[in-house]
């Protein structure tokens, strides 16, 4: 199904930057690890398939690197899981 | 505000008894766990006072002010998605709770709540100039993450008690941030017991076992 690899990889990043938000004390998750997660994102040629994919993980990588609040990246990476949902349901 | 105090062998035995002493349903009420064990779980449980001054203008606290922003903006993103929901502020809960509630909200929630996720992460970037640094506001919808924050820490007493009599550790299901946080807290008091994560995100899972004895 196209985009499935893509939206799993972005929730993982999610996932990340949430564990980050909602602090379960049980492990330390470093900026360099959520930009990895984010990066591997890019990595996947069907990102393609939806026009802003790659604009809102180019976004949220930017985010990251500038020190934006976890939220911040967050919403950003939920964009781009919408727009990566958008595709599929019009491809 | 009326408040009722209830004792069962699990959580939701201990407030379903509270809730039959104040004759309210689980929607109006706030509950506290004063102490939960392997025996008994004790809870305090509150009656939700709608016309409590938090949820007007007429409340001056800096927190009031914040809650009562918190609240429009939300009421505002819910009418741009044209949602019809009752936004409340949950009362004396730290950080600021938001409890959004309607009919047919499961689209709100979404798959394992993340729909109600994004819409705080979108509510917590708008409020980033009224909070303070590391101030967040939680957003719920028909009490979902309360409720499954009282069913997490249900599976881990009850993992608990089966680790009390086997000796051996059990791994839990894949779970959230804020679902661990719930399992670390509910046994950080217990002698026995302790729990642990591994694996990584979004499969990191919660891992119960005997508690090392201190120096081993």
């Amino acid at each position: 199904m196209p985009g499935r690899a893509a939206a799993e990889r972005v929730r993982k990043a999610i996932a990340l930057v949430n564990a980050v938000a909602d602090g379960a004390g049980d492990e330390d998750i470093t900026p360099t690890e959520i930009a990895e997660a984010i990066r591997d994102c890019l990595e996947l040629r069907e990102i393609e398939q939806g026009s802003n994919v790659r604009k809102y993980l180019g976004e949220a990588l930017d985010a990251v690197s500038d020190g934006m609040p976890a939220d911040f990246v967050a919403m950003t990476l939920y964009a781009a899981l919408g727009a990566i949902g958008e595709s599929r349901s019009t491809s | 505000m009326r408040s009722a105090e209830g004792r069962g062998r699990t959580l939701d035995e201990a407030v379903d008894a509270a809730l039959i002493e104040l004759g309210e349903s689980r929607r109006n009420v706030d509950v506290r766990v004063i102490s939960e064990g392997p025996e008994e779980t004790v809870v305090e449980v509150s009656v939700i006072d709608h016309s409590a001054p938090s949820l007007g203008a007429v409340g001056t606290s800096p927190t009031n002010g914040k809650a009562d922003v918190a609240r429009s903006l939300v009421e505002g993103l819910l009418k741009h998605m044209g949602v019809r929901a009752q936004v409340t502020v949950r009362t004396g809960t730290d950080p600021i709770t938001l409890d959004i509630s309607g009919r047919d909200l499961g689209a709100l929630i979404g798959w394992r709540g993340e729909t109600l996720r994004a819409l705080q992460s979108v509510t917590n970037v708008m409020l980033g100039k009224h909070l303070a640094e590391g101030e967040r506001v939680i957003v719920d919808v028909e009490r979902y993450r309360q409720r499954r924050e009282h069913t997490v820490r249900e599976i881990a007493l009850r993992a608990a008690r089966q680790v009390k009599m086997t000796g051996d550790a059990i791994t839990l299901d894949a779970m959230q941030a804020f679902e661990r946080r719930a399992i670390h807290l509910a046994l950080q008091d217990d002698p026995d017991v302790g729990s642990s994560s591994i694996g990584e995100e979004p499969d990191r899972r919660v891992v119960v076992g005997p508690r090392k004895p201190a120096g081993s």
